[in-house]
Formats: C-alpha cells, structure tokens, sequence
C-alpha cells in the first residue's frame, strides 16, 4: 500500500515536472513568434510563465530532496565515521523536516486567507490557485525529509543487513 | 538566547542541513521575535513568481545540460584543437577555451571538468605536458566561463542586484559586457602560463583540412554564441526571450539533425537539469524572505557603521571584501553566495563607491577561485572523483593557478574600467 502511494506520488511529481518545463518551453517560443511575426500576443502567457517558473523551482526542489541533492555546507559530516555521518544525517533531515512543515503550516493559512478574499492573479485564474503549490510543495519536501531519515539510518552499520527494518523508500 | 540559536543554526548547516532550510529557519526567527505573522516566508516566496528575467535560468540550465549529453563536447574540443593547437602550449589553450565556452552555457561549473575533462586529460598527458600540470589546469578550468554570458551566476547576479534596487540601474545586458574582457584576462594569463609550460614539447603543425572537418562538424553549433548574443544585443529579443529561442534551436540541432540525443532520453535530463534549478531558486525564493528581515532590522547598515570606523578608503575596502569573499568561497557554492551575501555586501559596497557591475564581476571572479581553493573548493572533489587523484595532489596541483588567478582578481578589482567601458560603450 505504501509503496503504491510512494510510486504514484513520484510519477506525478515526475510528470509534473516535465510537463511544466515542456509547456514553458512552448509558451515562451509562441510568445516570441506571435509578436514578431503576426504582430500578436497572448495576455496571458506572460505572468502565467511567471507563475511557473515558481512551480518549476518547488517541483524541482522536491526532487531534489528526493536524492539528497539540495546545495549544503558539507564540512563536518565529510570528516566523520560512519556513525557520526548517520547521527548528523538523521538529525539534519529531522530538523529540515521540522521546518519544511512550518513553513507548509503557514503557506497553507496565506493560501486560505487569499482564497476567501477572491483574489485573481490574472485573467480570471485566482491568486490561491497559482500560491497553492507553495504549502504542497513545503509539504511535500517535510514528508520527504522524514523518508530520508530511513536511509540516513542505513549509514549507522552498512555491513548489517536490517533490511526488515527500514522504512518503504 | 539569540546568539545561542544562531550557533545552533550554523552547527546544523555544518552537519548538512540543507542551506535554504537554515535560511527559511534564520529568516522565522528573525520574524518571530518580531513578532510578525509567519505567513510573511510564503508572501515574500511567492514573489519568485513577480522576476521575469527567471524564466531563463531553468531555459539555460536546461540547454546546458542538453548539451553535454550529446556529441557537442567531443565537436567543441576537436574545433578549438584544430583552431589552436598548432600554438605552443596548444592543447592546454585549447582546454582553457574550450571549458570557458562549455562553462558560460552550463553554469553548473562541474559539468566542463566531467564532459570536457575526460576528454583533455588522457590528450594533454599524450601530448607531454606534466601530470599535475594537467590535473591543475583542467580542475581551475572548470570553473572559467562563470564571466562569461549567458552564465547562471551573472544572471542571479543580475536578478539580485535588480530586486534590491539600489544605486545606478543597470540591466542583465551591461552585466554580460561588463564580463567579456575580465574573462578574457583571465584567459590570456591562464594561456601564458600554457605556453611557457608547453614550449619544449613537440608543436602539432596547423591543418587547413582538418580545421574545415571541424567546422562542418559542429557548423550547427558555432551559431550558438551569435544566437544567443546576437539577439539580445540586436535588440531583437530579450534575454528571457533569448533562452527561449536557445533551448528551442538546440533541441532541434541535437535531436533531428545531429541525432546525438533520442527523444526518450528527453525526460531524464529535463528531470536531472531541474534538480539543480529546484535547488537554486528554492534558495532564492526563501532569502527573498530572509533579505527583507535583514533590511528591514537594517542590518547592512550596522555592518558598514562598523567598518567605516576602521576602513576610510575604498582600496583598503576592496583588499578585504577579496580575502572576506575567498574565503567565503572556499565553504559556499557561487548560488548560495551570491543570493545571500550580494543583500548584505551590496549596500556596503556602494557606500563605499564601487559600482553594481564592477562589484558583481569582482564577486563573480573571487568566487570563481574559490571553486578550487582548498580545504572544501567543490572542482577538487569532483576532480579526484574523476580522474581518482587523492585531493591531496590536487591541491598542489592547483596552487600555480590559484596565484595566476589571483592576480587577474586583484587586477579586476583595482582597475573598474575593465568591467565598465564596454558597457558604457554599447
């Protein structure tokens, strides 16, 4: 069940992700050939490329914390034995999780307080729509965050085969 | 209590917290004791979504990575080598170039030691030149284009100093001019050294038929750099407009006519390519939050109150801000550093009387050494990893580079015009 869930969330995240920088591309492209050569232009495209270009950075960010890949000071832990590394490993991933939360938390109230205000961001899309990616991708990262935990714990003992133990990754 | 949280914080960051989470922590903090709504973090993250040049920070990043999975690194090399390798020191000028140019389109500086490296080091030992020589040399190239447009690094730049809105406005286009000549500095000071190791070994003598070969070889990517200038400088597009039109013709040259790219492959590297712009702007995005505190608490200003009472001039300033941003470069990458620290030194700066530019290219260049400066410079351990050295040998093997390359930075730093007159120009 779980990994089900795991697999489902990473194809859309996936596809998300390639489906925004595809769609970007395209925009971008349309944009520039209808305004030099058909002397034209779509009113939208403009802030809605805005607008992706976030989602692109927080869809971008969730794979990032998927491999462990975001940019770090990696001074210390690069020193330590194994047990120190998973020790640090786990801590760093805890805490990320904590406030990756936190901020998930309060994306979420600025997103319900813009959604009873009826905001528009532009062309009839409402502002909450387009911020709604902000809690989702904070929340998304924080459950992230604690998964790594699991693999983090592997670095303590990795001649040890616990594999029982582990979380679903 | 405060002080106490702030060691906690850098003791975290040390034991590899990601940096956007002890940014978006710090920035929390900073709003909590001010009791401001916490809500504040998404409103300032949201205005990554208010930037338009940004739309061409993940269209570059992309092109670059395009690039270095087809056949372009392999056609680049073999063009600079037919055009440069009759020199003395030829096949080290030829990799000076050729990471330079590999570099300002894939930004990511570790891409050019992997893609370009791999292919250079087994030629240059070949060719007679001294291991650590080439151990040196490939390792302070891969980080040699960052002045040179359409770089990731001088668009943050560019996009930072523009959100601030502080002393004379200026736009990405000045930046990328103001680059070209410290770039070039660089290089020729770099290619010196190349010729003086180079001068006893055999010289290749120069082909007309193999330099036409490599021409009609890469003739659909020598019209990159021209597309991508020539368009913003003609006018005809802006520079958001000209990454656009960059990844479009670069898919179609490596997908439908080179065919070094299957269409399958294209998900990949769009995913690979937006783990790093992921990383970038999630950083962006939080320190758009932390820069408003740090203003807002006018903590620049208390910096600049604190050194103006010791530092009266401006060469003594900019003696400091070179060994503050070494430093600084040897523990952050240029990202981070850029969007964290330009906030803070940028006030200062200008107080001081330098320009935006000429600041943002000496920031750019410190960093740039900082790439490779030990202990933890990032191109040592990638190139170990590569070309399985013990990092040990490469920090001897980089130092002749890292003095060279000093002394171009001190040169830039104390000489504006190098980095004002083109711009001023066109």
């Amino acid at each position: 069940m779980h990994t089900k869930i795991n697999r489902l969330i990473h194809l859309l995240e996936d596809g998300l992700l390639v489906f925004t920088l595809g769609a970007m591309i395209l925009l971008a492209l349309s944009q520039i050939v209808l305004r030099n050569f058909f002397d034209s232009g779509i009113e939208w495209s403009a802030p809605l490329l805005r607008v992706m270009v976030m989602w692109l950075g927080l869809l971008g960010a969730i794979a990032a914390t998927k491999q462990s890949n975001h940019i770090s000071i990696d001074v210390v832990s690069r020193l330590l034995p194994n047990k120190g590394k998973a020790i640090s490993a786990v801590i760093a991933n805890l805490f990320s999780a904590v406030i990756c939360a936190i901020v998930s938390y309060y994306a979420l109230q600025f997103v319900l307080m813009e959604y009873e205000d009826g905001m528009m961001a532009f062309s009839g899309i409402p502002a909450w729509l387009c911020e709604s990616i902000i809690p989702v991708g904070f929340g998304l990262m924080a459950l992230r965050f604690l998964l790594n935990i699991g693999s983090s714990v592997k670095l303590w003992a990795p001649d040890e085969p616990n594999k029982q133990q582990q979380p679903p990754q | 209590m405060e002080i106490f949280l702030t060691l906690l914080l850098i003791a975290l960051a040390m034991m590899g917290t990601p940096l956007f989470i002890i940014i978006v922590a710090s920035a929390m903090l900073g709003f909590y004791m001010s009791e401001v709504d916490l809500s504040v973090i998404a409103i300032e993250f949201y205005r990554l979504a208010e930037i338009p040049i940004l739309l061409a920070i993940p269209l570059f990043t992309f092109t670059g990575y395009l690039l270095s999975e087809s056949g372009a690194p392999q056609r680049l090399v073999r063009l600079t080598q037919a055009v440069l390798g009759w020199m003395p020191g030829g096949l080290a000028i030829v990799c000076l170039c050729a990471c330079a140019l590999f570099t300002a389109f894939t930004g990511a500086s570790g891409v050019a030691i992997v893609a370009l490296g791999a292919l250079l080091f087994p030629a240059l030992m070949q060719a007679g030149y001294r291991e650590n020589f080439n151990l040196g040399l490939i390792t302070s190239s891969g980080s040699l284009g960052v002045l040179f447009a359409p770089s990731l690094p001088l668009i943050l730049y560019g996009v930072i100093s523009q959100q601030m809105g502080l002393g004379e406005p200026f736009s990405i286009d000045d930046l990328f001019l103001a680059g070209l000549l410290p770039g070039i500095l660089m290089i020729v000071i770099l290619s010196g050294w190349s010729i003086w190791q180079g001068k006893s070994l055999p010289k290749i003598p120069y082909s007309t038929k193999a330099l036409i070969d490599a021409i009609n070889e890469s003739k659909w990517e020598i019209p990159l750099p021209f597309i991508v200038l020539g368009g913003i400088y003609s006018g005809y597009f802006a520079v958001s407009e000209a990454a656009a039109v960059t990844v479009v013709y670069v898919l179609i040259v490596e997908i439908l006519i080179n065919r070094d790219i299957k269409l399958k492959q294209l998900p990949s590297i769009m995913h690979e390519s937006m783990i790093l712009i992921g990383a970038i702007l999630v950083i962006l995005g939080v320190s758009m939050a932390s820069t408003n505190y740090m203003i807002d608490a006018e903590i620049p200003s208390q910096i600049f109150e604190t050194i103006q009472e010791h530092v009266s001039d401006p060469l003594t300033f900019l003696l400091l801000l070179n060994i503050f941003l070494l430093l600084l470069g040897t523990m952050l990458d240029i990202f981070s550093a850029i969007v964290i620290m330009v906030p803070i030194i940028m006030p200062i700066a200008l107080e001081y009387g330098v320009h935006p530019i000429h600041l943002g290219i000496i920031f750019l260049a410190n960093m740039q050494i900082g790439y490779f400066t030990p202990p933890v410079g990032m191109n040592l351990f990638i190139a170990s990893h590569r070309f399985n050295k013990p990092v040990l040998q490469l920090y001897r093997a980089t130092w002749p580079f890292f003095i060279l390359l000093l002394v171009a930075v001190l040169i830039i730093t104390y000489w504006p015009a190098l980095s004002l007159t083109l711009p001023a120009v066109f």
